[in-house]
């Protein structure tokens, strides 16, 4: 599956960019906009107030504010 | 206590790793951070610590501890509304270690509060393919909660229940040009056992019952985002979209923005925006007109499942220590100010958010 997703990109057009093209991609703003401790509590926040959970690749919950 | 010992154990961990590793020239930071949200019936102070420590060469440890000190004569205790004040203590640590093109990792997270403990365990890996420029990340997760109903007078009867929850996660990310990334991801999430909250009660057949829901429940989230840098006005665009379904017939549409505007070399300014909106679970209801289990055998009017849309408004300005003068490690810590403002249509009414961090770097 992993061969195929990668095939799938590669043949998508996507240029491929050298590292050190990379310069702006390695931007805070670009891989950690926000803190790890404000992204969690915005997650829990709206995890006890909405009936919606996931993709963040963390299951949420682990209180009792359910 | 337990939290006590808990967190103490963690930071007793974190040192004997940062003994056991440390070599002259490693990076580090850590945050501390308070959020602070308030609703129409809920207030919630949360004082947190983050610090991440490279560990070796090639490894890191991501560590947390937080205090939730929760006041609530909130909906979501249910019809009684009684007021209560109780504290949440929360610890997790995570290790990481980068192997050529494959990088490992593993969880722990602890969470206790008098009447609800979760264990969380979980791997992870990242595999970098096609010079970097396309990333697989898959996650494993299992956690067990104990939930009780320490917090009802002493003549209720005691509850306890017991909640596996199983997580799969797969996610690609796809450099674009040498301004842009794209990510999607999928979360499989499954809940196995008690998820109703012991001291809620919803009105069917002329009287209140305890709320009842079924045992399982299985979450499907698929994510996409794109990030996007603009050289030329030095802002980066991030536009984010959830779709989510469950077993219980909630869908939900959660898209959002971030922008993100560096002014000159110290200073950040932020501005975000996120709808949600759901269906009702197929059970909910604000009242039942039986509380036979033949005949209704899930009865919930929790507000979190029923159907309504929400939006929240937020901005934020960071501050680097170079803006003051600050020289050596001091020029990149920064002063974090968050301010939020949540519009939920649905019996929690509006709410604010705020954070105020700060976040030091240091090398040892």
């Amino acid at each position: 599956m992993i061969a195929s997703l990668a095939l799938a990109v590669s043949s998508a057009g996507c240029a491929a960019v050298r590292p050190h093209e990379r310069q702006d991609l390695a931007r805070r703003s670009m891989t950690a906009d926000r803190g790890k401790g404000e992204v969690r509590s915005d997650q829990h926040r709206a995890g006890s107030r909405e009936g919606a959970e996931g993709g963040t690749g963390e299951p949420g919950g682990g209180c009792g504010c359910n | 206590m337990r939290a006590r010992v808990a967190g103490g154990a963690l930071l007793a961990a974190l040192a004997t790793a940062l003994v056991g590793v440390g070599s002259a020239g490693a990076d580090g930071e850590v945050t501390a951070r308070v959020m602070y949200y308030k609703e129409q019936a809920t207030r919630v102070v949360q004082p947190m610590l983050d610090g991440i420590f490279d560990a070796g060469d090639r490894g890191t440890v991501d560590a947390h501890f937080l205090v939730d000190a929760i006041t609530s004569a909130s909906a979501a205790t249910g019809a009684s509304g009684v007021a209560f004040t109780e504290k949440r203590y929360e610890a997790g640590a995570t290790y990481r270690r980068q192997l050529d093109h494959l990088r490992l990792g593993g969880t722990a997270r602890y969470s206790t509060e008098p009447d609800y403990t979760s264990v969380y365990g979980a791997v992870d890996g990242d595999l970098e393919l096609l010079d970097k420029n396309f990333t697989v990340s898959a996650t494993l997760g299992v956690g067990r909660d104990t939930v009780t109903n320490a917090g009802a007078p002493p003549m209720v009867p005691r509850i306890e229940g017991h909640l596996t929850t199983l997580l799969g996660s797969l996610a690609v990310s796809q450099i674009l040009s040498e301004h842009g990334v794209l990510g999607v991801s999928y979360d499989l999430i499954r809940l196995d056992g008690y998820q109703q909250n012991p001291y809620r009660v919803v009105a069917a057949g002329g009287t209140l019952i305890a709320e009842r829901h079924p045992d399982l429940r299985t979450r499907h989230a698929l994510a996409a985002s794109v990030k996007w840098f603009f050289p030329s006005i030095t802002t980066t665009v991030i536009g984010q979209y959830r779709f989510y379904t469950d077993t219980w017939d909630l869908h939900a549409h959660t898209p959002e923005v971030r922008v993100i505007k560096d002014v000159g070399d110290w200073i950040t300014l932020g501005a975000r925006y996120r709808y949600h909106h759901q269906d009702a679970a197929s059970f909910f209801a604000t009242i039942y007109p039986s509380s036979d289990p033949m005949v209704a055998p899930y009865v919930s009017d929790d507000p979190k499942l029923s159907a309504f849309d929400g939006h929240l408004i937020g901005g934020r300005v960071e501050i680097a220590g170079g803006a003051v003068g600050a020289g050596g490690r001091l020029e990149q810590a920064r002063l974090e100010l968050v301010g939020e403002y949540v519009i939920q249509h649905n019996h929690f009414g509006n709410g604010v958010v705020s954070y105020v961090a700060l976040v030091l770097p240091f090398e040892y």
